[in-house]
């Protein structure tokens, strides 16, 4: 390095032009895309417009914050979210961090296995979406027939006009889909333990329980607590399958923000209302993430 | 000796009855195709075909336009990759190797908005679109899907950048090369395999995506892509379980195709900044 200092790019007079031009075409691109239309969703959030328009502006106005916390409506897709986000993450991370313990002990074809567990991360949402909705179809769906089998039900459930059922079938489907991630994560958490960790605790006496609880652990909570944070902001704004699945019927047991808000905008038109919902939407999801990760950087330090 | 090969018969069993169940779903997709659709009007159900009806992908076919939303699908995943990579090649070498001023910053940015809801986009996204007259054509899709896409292959990128050896670049430019000759005729070449990993997942999260087709393509049939041709056939009045389960094979097959070849980049992919 020193016998070429000519050519050191974080020399500072190589910092500055060819960094920034790189740098140019993804920052219009962001702009454009992404920072321009938030800005505009913030705007019209204080307007009561019908459809965006872009050449006029109504007036500034808070009547669409006034009304969403008025209304049940906003405060029942809160608790639909909440319930949602709780519930899938929980069993994502359960489900996703056993297969990973699992797949991560030695036998043979393992690397097979590990492809197997983590599939459905590739299966498409939508596929996913029609291939649970058959599977809890009401009158020859599989679920109903296994849980008549099961003796738990004398009479067929109605998976998608009953609300406790079609929130099941929701939350079965998502887990499904969003396991595979966990697992993928958690095992490259695994792979990254040293091994001499285990070996010295066992040295010293530890059991496969002691080890577990005091190496493991502890050594993959970072991994999760990220990992986590991602799972739930993708519960969060998720549209695809419960707008496939449900369209956050029936009476509104399945409809989370992210559904309301498409739903305002697209269903009945009421933009300014609808960007209200997202934007309130947005301060939730970057609280969450935030909580999370100070309460995750709190662990480890 | 005997208990380590209880544990191992233990963790085969485990291994295969978990593989069984989480894997089921696939299966029966798989099995609901090949079935007459008399067979899958009857309880109990047959788990498996007594004689596979494979002629249902030919009808499929020829019944419904999936071959058109198959082709809008890698249309639109083919533009949005190509515009995604086209900036974040240069995004993703300028955070691996300049300090540029708001670097930091703008690299973070880029990270948190793969997080943005896209309910909340697309509705200033449809205001933008129609106002150019881009609702129902593929660019309203491929600008869109580059709002999922960019912040996933910079960050993938940069991170592959990061394992190149600086020494490499150095030793191009004692040659005489430009900066960016450096970039192209030397860490590009030796970039492939991550810029091919790359390109796929972009391909991927592209052909999977379904808010923004779904709100700009609805009322534009011809454009349709596979994802919404699909839950259009889902949404009929009489659902064909076994033709629809046919056309969700066949508009899942690539993805699965690009998930065996992938599979090793997938955790720097799906771990890129994550760190952070």
């Amino acid at each position: 390095m020193s016998r070429l200092p000519l050519l050191d790019l974080a020399r500072p007079s190589r910092r500055h032009w060819l960094g920034y031009l790189l740098l140019a075409p993804a920052v219009v691109l962001i702009a454009l895309i992404i920072i321009y239309p938030l800005i505009v969703s913030f705007d019209i959030s204080f307007q009561k417009v019908d459809i965006v328009r872009l050449d006029r502006r109504a007036p500034f106005t808070l009547a669409n914050y006034q009304q969403l916390f008025g209304s049940a409506e906003f405060w029942m897709s809160c608790w639909v979210t909440l319930k949602l986000v709780v519930v899938v993450t929980a069993c994502c991370v359960a489900l996703g961090l056993a297969t990973a313990l699992l797949v991560n002990n030695r036998f043979r074809g393992r690397t097979v296995a590990r492809l197997l567990v983590a599939l459905p991360w590739a299966v498409p949402e939508i596929i996913a979406v029609v291939i649970f909705a058959w599977i809890f179809d009401s009158s020859f769906g599989l679920m109903n027939w296994l849980f008549f089998r099961l003796g738990l039900i004398n009479e067929t459930i109605n998976w998608f006009s009953d609300p406790n059922a079609a929130f099941v079938a929701v939350v079965v489907t998502m887990v499904w889909k969003g396991y595979p991630f966990v697992s993928i994560m958690a095992l490259a958490g695994l792979q990254s333990i040293p091994e001499d960790y285990y070996n010295a605790a066992r040295v010293d006496g530890a059991n496969a329980w002691n080890r577990f609880t005091n190496i493991t652990i502890p050594s993959l909570m970072p991994v999760l607590g990220v990992t986590m944070v991602l799972v739930l902001l993708w519960v969060f704004r998720d549209f695809s399958i419960i707008n496939v699945m449900t369209g956050g019927g029936p009476l509104k047991s399945t409809q989370t923000l992210s559904i309301m808000t498409y739903e305002h905008a697209f269903g009945f038109f009421k933009m300014g209302y609808a960007s209200a919902v997202g934007v309130v939407t947005l301060i939730f999801c970057v609280l969450a993430s935030l909580l999370m990760i100070g309460r995750k950087a709190d662990g480890i330090y | 000796m005997t208990r380590r090969r209880l544990n191992i018969v233990l963790i085969y069993a485990g291994v295969v009855l978990t593989c069984a169940i989480l894997l089921f779903p696939i299966y029966w997709l798989v099995v609901t195709a090949l079935s007459k659709p008399i067979d899958l009007r009857v309880l109990p159900p047959n788990f498996w075909p007594e004689v596979p009806q494979w002629q249902v992908f030919g009808k499929v076919l020829g019944d419904r336009p999936l071959l058109l939303w198959l082709g809008n699908s890698t249309l639109a995943a083919a533009g949005a990759v190509t515009l995604s990579m086209s900036v974040s090649i240069f995004a993703g070498y300028s955070l691996s190797r300049f300090r540029v001023r708001g670097g930091q910053s703008l690299g973070l940015f880029i990270l948190t908005a793969k997080m943005l809801p896209a309910t909340l986009l697309v509705i200033p996204l449809f205001g933008i679109f129609r106002s150019v007259g881009l609702v129902g054509s593929l660019w309203s899709v491929i600008l869109a899907q580059a709002t999922l896409i960019v912040p996933f292959t910079t960050w993938m990128l940069k991170g592959y950048f990061d394992t190149i050896p600086r020494e490499l670049e150095q030793a191009a430019m004692v040659d005489g090369c430009s900066p960016l000759g450096a970039l192209f005729r030397v860490i590009l070449p030796v970039a492939t395999p991550g810029l091919a990993a790359t390109c796929l997942y972009g391909f991927v999260l592209s052909w999977s995506e379904y808010a923004y087709a779904r709100t700009f393509l609805t009322s534009a049939q011809g454009n349709w892509t596979a994802n919404l041709g699909l839950t259009t056939m889902k949404g009929e009045y009489v659902s064909d379980w076994n033709e629809i389960s046919a056309a969700a094979i066949m508009v899942a097959i690539p993805v699965l195709l690009i998930y065996l070849f992938l599979e090793r980049y997938l955790v720097s992919g799906l771990t890129a900044g994550a760190e952070k």
